[in-house]
């Protein structure tokens, strides 16, 4: 496939408010940890300008953005319109905490609303690439796994930076632990992605040139595809990199979203440093990038078996 | 008595038989498709830099070529494709504003250009590559089966069929409903061993190809020499 930069920012950039929100609920609710104006002028706002580029980011996937709103009709079979729905919900439930903030602490219900809102966005999410049964490299729990992963990842790295900056948390020996969880995290999804380019590599792919076309024979092939300009389908379905492209991002990928973030938190572990952890963030965010990147490239879809030769 | 299962059994879904045997790859279908469509009510069908270096254009139909064999016995085989007006479109439950639907009525599967937001999500959840985005209206477009042409009451009776039948030289594509037994395409079907594409994925397509009987000469040719 195509990577959709509108989507690669979109999934990067909510998926580390989601990560952020996650983190601030599960920390806060059994004991309250954070201060009203650490929630109120960092873990909020912070979370809310990353859903709203996110949520900016994603209009410019559509031909058609003046009728988005007509992208949450169909909620009962449609993953993407489940997502319309629940981003606009998790950015309210978030808007709520902000207030709640300003002025009291946030209540529990509100916390569990808000956990409930960014699992919910996971799913949609990843359940809109997850759902097509012939991309057999989505089609698979581990792509849920590896959004969420990475968000939770991505999320709770952003609040070791926030929380660095602002000193914002009541007793709680915020550094070595946030810096160790993060490796923890780091390496959870590391190992993750790992198991997924395994699980990818040894694919079968399902369709073939035989069953796509029927013709029966051996030796099937294409010699010409029908065009000779460009089409939709000749864009949207390849990634149009070469070999060592891609095999150079997929360096990118291990070294900055995984390899170079875990040394570096691994040292801040012991000598807590916050432009350490900053340079992480900064590091792992790219590696982010290009990841998502690469879940688009790696991904094949069957169309592409009717384009492969022109003549 | 079951009424529910009784019009269930007569439920139209129209569909195009394609026969292998004698399509010669003409793309006859193609241009008279575009001509079509792109002054009927599914288009206009965008070309861009359609005279320049990198033209690129909207088509419902393509037709394209196939070998299969090992020399001398080969065999080349011209395959046109479009819309396969799935009975189980993947392409229709994944639209989020319900642009993309499939009529109860006749089994074509439509895209409503007023509410389409471009999103492309449909064609990714198609496995035959069968719809395209229109590059200057921005909206999902794909073969609508000529349904500003067949049922028209102003063309004379004989044309109200899909223009690609219509300009098919040599009537490679039958015209029918494949739910009806006594339709041609159903008895083509039936008689010639029609298939489907992808079976794999379960999505029925209503649209089926007729194999080139050729291809078992040859098999029994290479097995015999």
């Amino acid at each position: 496939m195509r990577p959709q930069f509108s989507i690669i920012f979109f999934t990067t950039l909510a998926g580390m408010a989601q990560g952020l929100l996650f983190s601030l609920a599960i920390l806060d609710i059994p004991v309250q940890i954070f201060t009203q104006s650490f929630l109120s002028t960092f873990a909020f706002p912070a979370a809310l300008v990353l859903l709203g580029l996110g949520l900016i980011a994603s209009f410019f996937h559509l031909g058609r953005p003046e009728r988005a709103w007509r992208a949450a009709m169909m909620w009962r079979t449609s993953w993407l319109s489940r997502e319309v729905i629940v981003l606009p919900l998790l950015i309210a439930v978030t808007v709520l905490g902000l207030l709640y903030s300003l002025t009291h602490e946030i209540p529990f219900w509100l916390w569990i609303a808000i956990i409930f809102a960014t699992i919910l966005l996971w799913i949609c999410t990843a359940k809109i690439y997850q759902c097509i049964r012939f991309i057999q490299e989505w089609s698979h729990p581990s792509t849920l796994m590896n959004f969420t992963l990475l968000g939770i990842t991505s999320g709770w790295m952003l609040l070791g930076v926030l929380v660095g900056l602002s000193d914002g948390a009541k007793e709680f020996p915020l550094n070595s632990v946030i810096s160790g969880i993060s490796f923890i995290l780091l390496f959870v999804a590391f190992n993750l992605k790992l198991w997924i380019w395994r699980r990818n590599r040894s694919l079968r792919p399902k369709s073939n040139l035989a069953s796509a076309t029927g013709i029966k024979g051996t030796n099937i092939r294409q010699t010409s595809m029908g065009l000779m300009g460009g089409s939709f389908n000749t864009r949207e379905f390849f990634h149009h990199q070469t070999e060592r492209a891609i095999s150079n991002i997929r360096k990118i990928v291990l070294l900055c979203a995984y390899i170079f973030p875990m040394i570096l938190v691994a040292y801040s572990i012991s000598s807590p440093s916050n432009v350490i952890f900053i340079l992480a963030l900064v590091i792992h965010f790219i590696g982010l990038l290009a990841e998502r990147w690469m879940f688009f490239a790696e991904a094949n879809h069957p169309q592409n078996l009717y384009y492969q030769r022109v003549s | 008595m079951n009424p529910k299962n009784e019009t269930a059994d007569h439920k139209k879904q129209l569909g195009l038989v394609i026969d292998l045997n004698v399509c010669v790859g003409c793309h006859a279908c193609v241009t008279s498709c575009k001509e079509w469509n792109t002054s009927g009510s599914a288009g206009p069908l965008t070309d861009l830099n359609a005279y320049s270096a990198n033209p690129s254009g909207t088509f419902f139909n393509r037709v394209q070529t196939y070998e299969a064999g090992i020399f001398p016995n080969t065999q080349t085989v011209h395959f046109p494709k479009s819309c396969l007006h799935c009975e189980e479109p993947p392409c229709v439950p994944v639209c989020p504003t319900g642009a993309s639907y499939k009529r109860a009525e006749d089994g074509i599967v439509l895209v409503d250009y007023d509410k389409c937001i471009g999103c492309s999500y449909c064609s990714w959840a198609c496995p035959y590559g069968a719809r395209e985005l229109d590059q200057e209206r921005q909206v999902m477009t794909k073969c609508t089966l000529c349904v500003d042409r067949i049922y028209s009451e102003t063309l004379p009776e004989s044309e109200r069929k899909p223009a690609c039948v219509l300009a098919c030289p040599t009537s490679a594509r039958i015209f029918g409903d494949v739910h009806d037994p006594k339709s041609d395409a159903s008895i083509a079907i039936q008689e010639r061993s029609g298939y489907a594409l992808m079976p794999e994925w379960e999505t029925q397509p209503a649209n089926h190809y007729l194999p080139r009987s050729i291809m078992e000469t040859i098999e029994a040719a290479r097995k015999d020499s």
